[in-house]
């Protein structure tokens, strides 16, 4: 192991041999080279940065937009904010007396929200405690995968099946012209299981071992060890699990809008026509003239529309904030 | 001239107080936060030798050797005070460049850390980046360094090869390739040998040996027979502290501290 | 006893539970393939939709999901990129940081209308850009960066701490580390959620009503210039893509055979939706083992 070109090993140091170690290792005294590899590092990191701030830019700008547009309404067409949000009467289209009541909007989204929550979050958590605590195995071999494909079909084919499959069958058993709450519910309840599910799942499965065997060693069942250990545990995130899929089903505008019936009004039963503020946006926002008052009554159900995403995100961080004290 | 501080042994002999050795350390000191790793330490140490640092975990051996080539500025939390002088230089001023400096001064890691690249992009990566770009000075650069490191016979014709699929000790043997061709002068070894097998072990430690006739090597050991195998001079840390540091010989025959002699005898680790 | 039963009857609704999960995806699934699959010829993926007759096809929405995707893509992915090296490389603990995760959260968090209507805004109002390619792609890209941001933050934050020891002890810059030492060694993870994400941009659809629009022009397919008006490359027209058709369709088109024309379009979506997740699995795994094997 004797190392040979000893001649060459040294013919780097021959080149610096008049250069003093100051040189070499000071700053301000350094050959272009290196000075040229130090500005390509300043560029790279300029670029980073650039990036970043387009991010903040776009949500700052998003939300800035939205809020304008949205008070509009309220500023430049005289509307009373309280009765907008509390008035049953939508009727801006009325050439004479024109309405803006958005309250049957905002009682359809929150009935969906809710009514789909009811229906997907009992078998959502149930699929999880099945594939955290009943069978890790085929939990995670078979259905990770279908959760996966569910969540991957695009909300409008969700939208497809609930009126080509639900609406007629929902008519088919008397629910008079099918549609409403009741489609609504089941399929936005469709929708959100997947998500539901995955994230519960891995809330459940990211409960220490450790706590399952010492319930067990005390001598209780697993569905005792369910519900008095693990599920307390992971409470907070299975609640945030539950908070996101509502989240995407108050947000969710096109599948509804093909099944709800969109009719402006609320609803005395789960088979009567509703509405939604996301549904109303989508059918009239293409057909109103910009600067109407039609117009910004629409951007202002947006504007209740951001607001509740923010509200949603807040709850999620505060739910957050408690599972990392738990 | 350094100052001489009643904490630490700076009691070394064989040395002429009037020069500066080519790396001397004058009272440094690391902080973490407030717990302080490193507690004024001064050593000189010289060139062409092989000074080994010893001592139980959580001395400090591994942040004071990381503070010659300035490797806990990646560290937010990490505070250095004090000075190091290499061949004359101030390395701990504001005006130093970092790169530069690990250039000269490189570094070998405990656990082999060889990028998930060829075996000759790993060598290269830092010779780009230090703007040796030219193909044929490029191509003789890895070969010198492979022969250095005692793993050109192995892997000559499988340079393209994923670094990864090589053994543990031929992992870390690249490291040290990847180090040589930058052509430093001052080789830092972070527990070098830990995590490799009795036979690479030896093939490591019979290359430092080879390599002091042209580089300055620093060894952080948890190994004692090791430190007494290879260095030259070896130091003794604890809490921090610098207890001891002499000459190999006379370190381990005739320890001067007591906190020495019962590290040595084992009674502490 | 009591517990034993229990315990029991609780096994047997969770194991119920995770079987109904099951079976509404293979009805769900299988019902959109039941009702659509006759439909997907090579006649249909290849002609015109029609607004009046039986038998148009979604040769135009097809192309347009296609390039709208490549566009949005060419804008998230450095974008995307740039943010997730920022928030594992370049950030420290500060007040700017948070705010910018705040931002990217609030950006995940959005319903895609709401984006749409700020793609609208923007584009269609203040611009007068009108529906076009650049919108949708700029409000999908809007859309889209959350999830590239997070998956390539998450990537290089996997790659072992010790590779960037090893590059800053050899003296090599942070960017320069970045870019030919992290940013490869994610690789894998970052490409997986792009890919992953193609599958979800191109089944959006809510984005796209007022930004890209709900009509195409008849693409000539024969004229490659960017700036004809009925060029497949030109990005300032509209562009109904085929999630948007599929709405379309049943909300406003009056054609007879709107739904077999939606089935067959959502059976298609799907499939790519499909291909789209499988890929992104196996590219993903492929190159992983690439790197950590032979070369």
């Amino acid at each position: 192991m004797t190392l040979n070109n000893k001649g060459s090993l040294l013919s780097m140091s021959d080149k610096f041999a008049d250069d003093s170690t100051q040189d070499r290792l000071r700053k301000r005294r350094q050959n272009i080279n290196v000075l040229f590899r130090r500005d390509s590092e300043l560029r790279g990191k300029l670029a980073i940065y650039c990036g970043a701030v387009l991010i903040i830019l776009a949500t700052i700008s998003l939300t800035v937009f939205l809020v304008w547009q949205g008070l509009r309404l309220f500023l430049f067409d005289g509307v009373n904010p309280l009765s907008f949000i509390f008035s049953r009467d939508w009727n801006p289209g009325d050439s004479t007396h024109p309405t803006y009541g958005a309250l049957p909007m905002i009682f359809g989204s929150f009935a969906i929200t809710f009514l789909s929550v009811i229906i997907a979050m009992p078998i959502s958590i149930g699929t999880a405690l099945f594939m955290s605590e009943i069978s890790r195995k085929w939990g995670n071999k078979a259905l990770r995968p279908v959760i996966e494909i569910l969540v991957g079909i695009p909300s409008v084919v969700y939208g497809l099946v609930g009126l080509t499959l639900i609406v007629p069958f929902i008519v088919a058993h008397g629910g008079g012209i099918g549609y409403g709450l009741l489609p609504g519910m089941i399929v936005v309840g469709l929708m959100i299981m997947p998500t539901i599910t995955s994230i519960a799942a891995d809330a459940l499965q990211s409960i220490p071992q450790e706590l399952r065997n010492a319930s067990y060693a005390l001598g209780a069942t697993k569905w005792q060890t369910i519900y008095k250990v693990v599920i307390p545990a992971a409470l907070p995130s299975l609640l945030t699990a539950v908070v996101l899929g509502m989240a995407r089903a108050f947000g969710e505008a096109l599948a509804v809008q093909m099944i709800i019936g969109n009719v402006a009004d609320i609803p005395h039963s789960l088979v009567k026509p509703a509405s939604t503020l996301t549904t109303i946006i989508t059918l009239n926002m293409g057909h109103t003239t910009n600067g109407s008052a039609f117009n910004h009554a629409l951007w202002s159900l947006g504007l209740i529309l951001l607001i509740m995403s923010y509200i949603f995100i807040l709850i999620t961080r505060y739910l957050s904030r408690r599972s990392k004290v738990l | 001239m350094i100052g001489v501080q009643e904490k630490t042994i700076v009691d070394f002999p064989h040395r002429d107080q009037e020069k500066k050795a080519f790396v001397e350390v004058d009272n440094l000191s690391v902080y973490y936060g407030d717990f302080q790793a490193v507690k004024q330490v001064s050593m000189p140490i010289e060139k062409n030798t092989i000074t080994a640092l010893i001592g139980p975990s959580g001395c400090g051996k591994s942040t004071f050797l990381r503070a010659l080539n300035r490797m806990n500025d990646m560290l937010t939390s990490a505070r250095t005070e004090g000075s190091v002088y290499y061949d004359g230089v101030s390395l701990l001023d504001e005006d130093i460049d970092v790169s530069a400096l690990r250039k000269e001064v490189g570094m070998v890691f405990q656990r082999p850390n060889p990028f998930p690249k060829s075996i000759y992009d790993n060598v290269v990566h830092a010779l780009r980046y230090h703007g040796i770009r030219q193909k044929s000075e490029v191509k003789a650069l890895v070969q010198e360094s492979l022969e250095q490191a005692a793993l050109w016979d192995e892997v000559s014709d499988r340079l393209d090869v994923s670094a990864l699929s090589l053994s543990g000790g031929q992992q870390q043997r690249l490291c040290i390739a990847r180090t040589l061709a930058l052509k430093p002068r001052v080789i830092l070894f972070d527990e070098p040998t830990s995590a490799l097998d009795p036979i690479s072990t030896a093939k490591i430690e019979n290359l430092m040996l080879e390599l002091k006739k042209n580089y300055t090597l620093i060894v952080v050991t948890h190994n004692m027979q090791q430190a007494a195998r290879i260095a030259d001079n070896t130091a003794f840390f604890y809490q921090g502290e610098l207890v001891e540091y002499n000459a190999t010989n006379e370190f381990f025959n005739q320890p001067k501290e007591k906190r020495t002699a019962e590290y040595i005898n084992g009674q502490f680790s | 006893m009591k517990s034993q039963v229990s315990n029991r009857v609780a096994i047997v609704l969770i194991s119920a539970c995770a079987g109904l999960m099951a079976l509404i995806m293979i009805a769900l699934v299988g019902n959109i393939f039941y009702q659509g699959i006759g439909h997907v010829t090579w006649h249909f993926l290849t002609t015109v939709a029609s607004t009046f007759q039986v038998g148009g096809g979604i040769k135009d929405q097809l192309w347009n999901s296609f390039y709208l995707l490549i566009v949005t893509m060419i804008f998230t992915i450095p974008l995307g990129i740039a943010g997730g090296v920022y928030l594992s490389e370049y950030a420290k603990q500060s007040r700017v940081t948070s705010f910018i995760r705040s931002c990217v959260e609030v950006l995940a968090s959005l319903p895609s209308i709401i984006v749409g209507l700020f793609g609208m805004l923007i584009f269609v109002d203040t611009f007068h850009v009108g529906y076009s390619i650049v919108s949708g792609a700029v409000a999908l890209t809007i859309f889209n960066l959350p999830v590239i941001v997070r998956v390539t933050e998450d990537s290089i934050r996997s790659v072992p701490a010790d590779l960037k020891q090893a590059s800053f002890g050899l003296g090599v810059g942070h960017w320069y580390t970045i870019k030919k030492v992290l940013l490869p060694a994610a690789f894998p993870g970052i490409l997986t959620g792009i890919i992953l994400s193609a599958g979800r941009v191109f089944g959006e659809s809510a984005v796209l009503l007022y930004t890209a629009g709900l009509t195409s022009p008849d693409l000539d397919f024969k004229n490659w210039s960017p700036f004809a008006f009925d060029s497949p490359l030109n990005p300032f027209r509209s562009a109904e893509t085929l999630s948007v058709h599929i709405w379309s369709i049943n909300t406003e088109a009056i054609v007879k055979d709107a739904p077999q024309v939606a089935a067959g379009s959502a059976v298609v979506l799907i499939l790519f939706v499909l291909v789209f997740n499988l890929l992104a699995r196996v590219l993903g795994a492929w190159i992983q083992k690439r790197m950590s094997g032979k070369s």
